[in-house]
């Protein structure tokens, strides 16, 4: 089966230690690669470093690349890739949206595996202490 | 469909890692498994890593296993084995 690719993009070393902890927990990802923009790079350096990175992944079903934060430079940098059934962006990468990434295993599209892995990001957010409320009350009850 | 009752074992509970061992023994297998949580009303699907990790199950949590398909019993009894072994960890 032909794997969607991956590529994370972020400030600083943020986008190598996510696929670095994703590893720890999932295994060698060779479809998922990271990009980290340094504060100083040249915009044209960084550029030349997604778009190799975009090869590098791309088995020709799509690469889905995930950024930092909207709105930022590794974003904005990275939106000049977005090709309809090749590249799509989602922002504001969390581990759990690598994991998703890292263990889609069956036939998708690029846009519908996008749309998953925006859904998995944000659900993943827990405000944990509100987690814990109704066992609290379950205890004194 | 088959089930059974688990105690999660090791002192980490069902972290990640461990959430990663058991999606991989559950894809070995054909049949569905479903992993629930009572005391909490969640359940999980055994071959999601984020499903399962958002049962929160710490140590001493009992989480009961669901299993169905064509080879439950030797997908029910492997899932008991993992969590009865800890994962490997202590």
């Amino acid at each position: 089966m032909k794997r969607i690719g991956g590529v994370i993009v972020s400030h600083g070393q943020v986008a190598t230690e996510l696929v670095a902890a994703a590893e720890t927990v999932v295994g060698d990802l060779d479809h998922i690669t990271a990009v980290s923009i340094g504060w100083h790079d040249d915009v044209d350096l960084a550029r030349g470093e997604i778009d190799r990175a975009i090869k590098k992944v791309s088995q020709g079903v799509g690469v889905l690349v995930l950024t930092d934060m909207f709105g930022g430079t590794p974003t904005n940098i990275a939106a000049m890739f977005i090709k309809e059934n090749e590249v799509e962006i989602v922002t504001g990468v969390n581990l759990p949206m690598v994991l998703k990434l890292a263990s889609h295993n069956r036939e998708t599209t690029l846009s519908d595996l996008a749309k998953e892995v925006e859904e998995q990001g944000k659900q993943a957010i827990y405000r944990t202490s509100a987690l814990l409320e109704p066992q609290k009350m379950k205890k004194d009850a | 469909m088959l089930e059974a009752s688990v105690e999660v074992q090791n002192q980490l509970g069902v972290h990640a890692r461990a959430a990663a061992q058991l999606v991989r023994l559950a894809n070995d297998f054909k049949s569905r498994i479903l992993i629930s949580r009572k005391d909490t009303n969640s359940f999980a699907d055994a071959k999601s890593i984020l499903s399962i990790l958002t049962l929160a199950a710490s140590r001493g949590t009992i989480l009961f296993i669901s299993v169905d398909g064509e080879d439950a019993e030797v997908a029910l009894a492997a899932v008991q084995e993992l969590f009865m072994t800890g994962f490997g960890e202590n």
